[in-house]
Formats: structure tokens, C-alpha cells, sequence
């Protein structure tokens, strides 16, 4: 019944040695690391920004920073939460500039775009209204079910990743899972009643 | 705060795998006895559960090419003006020895009164050309900043 972290065994992970070489410029390294982060790193910038144009924009954006900073890096620590913490300060620069984009906990969130009946049917249809439903509750929100249930992050590693108190992060996890919850429990009594 | 309320709290935590053991346990013998809280926990278990298998949006192929052609260009960028000033350092250092080789053929042909005339010979030009890098790597950073 209780999520298991075991899923992410298999997630692509840049290699240590991948690393000492990305430290020396080794341009072939990082084309490496580039590859094995793109589809990860891609999801978490959808589900932040939501815009395809903007989350390609971010990830390019966020190797040219991790380029930058890389004598930066401390090796004890893992590459994955600061390649993702780099991304998150990227992506939060964008979302402020950005009208209509709420970086605070709202507890009234947007109304969840309908996704279209043909992909609702050929994927879960349920995976798809709550993947809508993902879409509609703000920034921060996203953020923490996106690094928890599709990077399989630790709380410390979600609060490193997004700078935020562990306090903090405990209660946005606690606060999304309590209204997708809440709006699937919703929607799929509404439709028992039709 | 009641049992309940507390335990209430924890169970989004407790679904999402995020719970120390005690807590876990705690939990788990609450929503044994309490209905309420049994029917809330499957429930976020299952929301829980669906959010590992989200359909998940692939990067497009070309962003990967893009992504790599920016990164390289960034990386030619803050490698060349370093392998330029150790070529640079190199060269200047080499330019100092030779100017003190030749301060023995220099003597022999001009004598001991022509130190002067040497040094101005040897040193100045070096300084000059030590300038005359500085701006050719300053003006090249300030192209490449502007790209």
C-alpha cells in the first residue's frame, strides 16, 4: 500500500568517473551526462514550467549554469540534487518574470485542464485526469510530487534541491497529496452519480 | 491535538514513503482501528502510486543536439582564453631566458659599458608585447561575451 522509493533503482545516474572528467572540461563527458539527465530533467522542467519551449530553454539553460559552476561542485555530494538545484534556480527565475505563474502555496489552486478524451483513453485514463489535475496545483506543489514520485528523492534531497526547511517540504508534500486526493476522490464520485 | 488529528496528518507522508519507522508504525496502528483514517490512507496510496506512472513527457531529439552544440561552444570559451594565457606566460618566459642567453654575446660584442643598451633591447620589447596580449585577450572575451 505505502509508495515504494525501490522503483528508482534503475534511473540513469551520471558515473563518478563521468564526473571527474565533466570537472575537467572533458567535453565528451559531459555530452555523456547530458544524455543520461535529458528525459529526467526535461520531466522535472515540464512539470514546473509546463511549456514545452520554455522547459527546452531551461534545460539548455541549466547546462551552460552546470558548465559554470562546476568548479563549484563538491564531489561528497550528490551530482543529481545539484544538477537539479540548478535547474530549480533557473526555473524559478523564469516563473517569477513570468504573469500569472503563483511560486507561493496557494491553497486554492487553478481548475485542471481537461485532457483530451482520446489520450485519456489510449494511456490510464486515470494516470491522465490526475497528470491534469498535477497541472493545475502551483509551482512549489509540483515540484515536490515531481522530485518525490518521478526522481524518488529523499526529503533532505528535496529540500536541498528547492532550498526550502524540511518543515517546509514535508508540508507541501502532505498539502498536494491531500488535494489531488481530494479532487480525484471528487471527480470519480461525480462520475459514479451519472 | 487528539491521536487521531496527529496520525491524520502524517498519513500523506506515510503514503508518499516519507516517514521514519516509529511514525510508520504509529500509523499503521491507528488506521487498524480507525475507518476514517483507513479509507484516507488507500486513497492517498493510490494517488500516491499513480504519480510514479504519470505518462511522462520525453525530451524532443533536437533539444538533446542543441543542448550539446551550446554546451560546447561554452566550453571552447572558457578553455581557449585559458590555453591562450598559458601559451602566453609560456612565451614570455621563454623571450626572458633567451634575453638573458644573449646577454653574454651581447657583452662580448659591445663590451661592459653596453648593459643598458641591452636591457632597453630586451625588456622593453617583451614588456610591449606582454601589453599588446592583455588587449588582444580582453577585446577577444569581450566578443565572445557579446555572442
Amino acid at each position: 500500500m505505502i509508495y515504494q522509493a525501490a522503483l528508482f533503482e534503475d534511473v540513469p545516474v551520471a558515473e563518478p568517473d563521468e564526473i571527474v572528467r565533466l570537472r575537467r572540461r572533458d567535453s565528451a563527458a559531459l555530452a555523456c551526462v547530458v544524455g543520461r539527465y535529458q528525459h529526467r530533467l526535461y520531466r522535472y522542467l515540464r512539470r514546473l514550467v509546463r511549456e514545452p519551449a520554455a522547459a527546452e530553454d531551461l534545460f539548455q539553460q541549466t547546462w551552460l549554469n552546470v558548465v559554470r559552476q562546476m568548479d563549484g561542485y563538491d564531489s561528497r555530494r550528490s551530482f543529481d540534487t545539484w544538477l537539479f538545484a540548478i535547474a530549480h534556480n533557473a526555473a524559478m527565475d523564469l516563473l517569477r518574470r513570468k504573469a500569472g505563474e503563483s511560486l507561493e502555496e496557494s491553497g486554492r489552486e487553478l481548475a485542471a485542464a481537461e485532457p483530451d478524451a482520446l489520450s485519456a483513453a489510449m494511456a490510464s485514463e486515470r494516470t491522465a485526469i490526475l497528470a491534469a489535475e498535477m497541472a493545475g496545483l502551483s509551482a512549489p506543489y509540483r515540484e515536490v510530487l515531481t522530485l518525490r514520485f518521478e526522481e524518488g528523492m529523499k526529503l533532505e534531497e528535496i529540500a536541498e534541491v528547492t532550498r526550502a526547511p524540511l518543515s517546509t517540504v514535508k508540508s507541501r508534500v502532505q498539502r498536494a497529496l491531500e488535494t489531488l486526493r481530494e479532487k480525484m476522490t471528487a471527480r470519480y464520485r461525480k462520475e459514479d452519480l451519472i | 491535538m487528539t491521536t487521531h488529528e496527529t496520525i491524520r496528518q502524517l498519513l500523506a507522508l506515510s503514503a508518499a514513503g516519507l516517514l521514519d519507522a516509529a511514525d510508520e508504525r504509529r500509523v499503521r496502528e491507528h488506521v487498524r482501528e480507525c475507518a476514517e483514517c483507513s479509507t484516507a490512507l488507500e486513497e492517498l496510496a493510490a494517488v500516491s502510486a499513480d504519480l510514479c506512472r504519470l505518462p511522462a513527457p520525453m525530451a524532443p531529439a533536437h533539444l538533446l543536439a542543441r543542448t550539446e552544440a551550446r554546451v560546447a561552444a561554452e566550453l571552447a570559451a572558457q578553455t581557449g582564453p585559458r590555453h591562450g594565457a598559458i601559451l602566453a606566460v609560456g612565451a614570455g618566459l621563454f623571450a626572458w631566458m633567451a634575453a638573458l642567453a644573449t646577454w653574454g654575446l651581447y657583452r662580448f660584442l659591445a663590451g661592459s659599458a653596453g648593459w643598458l643598451a641591452w636591457l632597453l633591447l630586451t625588456t622593453v620589447p617583451a614588456y610591449m608585447a606582454a601589453g599588446a596580449v592583455a588587449v588582444m585577450f580582453a577585446s577577444r572575451r569581450r566578443l565572445e561575451r557579446s555572442v
